[in-house]
């Protein structure tokens, strides 16, 4: 829900106690500096919430420290389990940052709120490097991560030679091979769980933390809803409309380049 | 002088991990004895495992680690840096005892920093840990990795500052 609304709603009906007579010097205008003191910061904290450019910018800096530390972590726990995971790496570089074949997608909902979800990225490296055999698994995450069976059948050549347990083993011409497990037994819905696992636990709030969104929010927060001198000194009306346009620019000031 | 850039938090706190681990009898040095090397292997290892490394653990429960990620803010003297360890064995109970051991070891943040600096062995003179807790700890399951073992992850933070000059450098 956008709280934004409701104290939108509850400060414009400050409105008409921003304008006093100075029949009562003294208390009414105390009475308008409060009034627009609260419509003021209603405004500041209504326009965030609402601004565009603020949500995109808060929503990045939490989504990058997640994207990276999650990446860290995937890269840690393939290292140590190399069978594992293995299949979200390019060929023979297990663990390695810049062989990854995922990657995390942010999803904006409702007010600064975001959703994560992955892909598999296509593989690029020759399975092997042996001899003249060069073939591409593209899709070797995905399928590897799914377990399915994968079926083998020459195209380019007439039958399939390849090597198991030290032996060449030549495939009669056109017969095709079934690998059931490809990638083994272990790698099936290893990296669901992995980031089920990262985004289930402390791992993620201790990712966000790490953003330093809160201290940064703060500092500009604070900034922003400093007084207008304005309204720090004595007067007897006060314009919604100018106290808006304020906002807009105390909000322009402390976020602007903040982040 | 010049600087050790071998020297690693991660093998101090490796270090520290070893000595209570024996001293509260969790493991025993002298099963893992090698008759190749002559001497103990200490079973908390790198993620480098060769297959004679397998061959020797058969069946011993052991630990593999791994920093996950190193990171300095503008406070740049202080380093923050994420461990995991996974741990291994054939026998369920044991794992939980190690579990259970890091979370009553490291759970302090500033008091478990302390017990590391002035720990036997503690190389004080370069490093300092400020805090360290666990940042979070898997359920024990079955093994995908090595066949017929269990295996539970725990991943500490710990935070530290190596001893520097006055120019900001290693010492």
């Amino acid at each position: 829900m956008d709280y934004s609304i409701p104290l939108v709603q509850a400060s414009s009906g400050l409105r008409s106690l921003m304008t006093a007579s100075k029949g009562k010097v003294f208390k009414e205008s105390l009475v308008a500096q409060i009034s627009a003191y609260v419509y003021y910061n209603a405004q500041v904290v209504s326009k965030l919430s609402s601004n565009a450019a603020f949500k995109n910018k808060f929503r990045e800096i939490i989504f990058n420290q997640i994207d990276k530390d999650f990446a860290e972590f995937v890269d840690a726990q393939a290292r140590v389990k190399p069978k594992s995971l293995h299949h979200v790496y390019e060929w023979r570089q297990t663990g390695d940052p810049s062989a990854r074949l995922f990657k995390l997608n942010k999803l904006n909902t409702e007010g600064l709120g975001f959703s994560v979800s992955y892909e598999f990225m296509p593989s690029k490296t020759f399975a092997s490097t042996e001899g003249n055999r060069r073939h591409v698994f593209t899709k070797k995450a995905s399928v590897m991560e799914a377990g399915m069976p994968l079926k083998i059948a020459p195209r380019h050549s007439k039958r399939l030679v390849f090597e198991t347990n030290g032996y060449t083993v030549f495939m009669p011409e056109g017969a095709s091979v079934t690998v059931k497990s490809p990638g083994g037994a272990s790698v099936r819905n290893s990296f669901m769980m992995t980031y089920s696992r990262f985004f289930k636990s402390n791992l993620v709030n201790v990712s966000i933390r790490k953003s330093g969104f809160q201290q940064l929010f703060n500092k500009s927060m604070s900034k922003a809803l400093k007084l207008p001198a304005e309204i720090r000194t004595v007067k007897y009306s006060f314009s919604p409309n100018t106290l808006s346009v304020q906002a807009d620019a105390a909000l322009a000031s402390a976020f602007g380049g903040a982040l | 002088m010049t600087v050790n850039y071998k020297l690693d938090s991660m093998l101090e706190l490796r270090k520290y991990l070893w000595g209570r681990m024996i001293t509260l009898g969790i493991f025993d040095a002298d099963a893992y004895w090698s008759d190749n090397l002559g001497e103990s292997i200490i079973p908390i290892f790198p993620v480098q495992q060769t297959p004679e490394m397998n061959q020797f653990l058969s069946g011993k429960k052991h630990i593999v680690y791994d920093k996950i990620g190193v990171s300095y803010d503008t406070l740049w003297l202080i380093c923050t840096e994420q461990i995991l360890f996974t741990v291994y064995s054939t026998d369920f109970s044991e794992i939980n005892e190690i579990r259970n051991f890091m979370i009553d070891e490291f759970r302090r943040m500033d008091e478990s920093a302390k017990d590391i600096n002035k720990s036997a062995g503690f190389n004080s003179e370069k490093f300092k840990f400020h805090s360290i807790y666990v940042a979070d700890m898997s359920p024990t399951a079955p093994s995908e990795e090595l066949q017929g073992f269990y295996s539970a992850d725990i991943i500490l933070e710990a935070q530290y500052s190596r001893s520097t000059n006055s120019s900001g450098r290693y010492i």
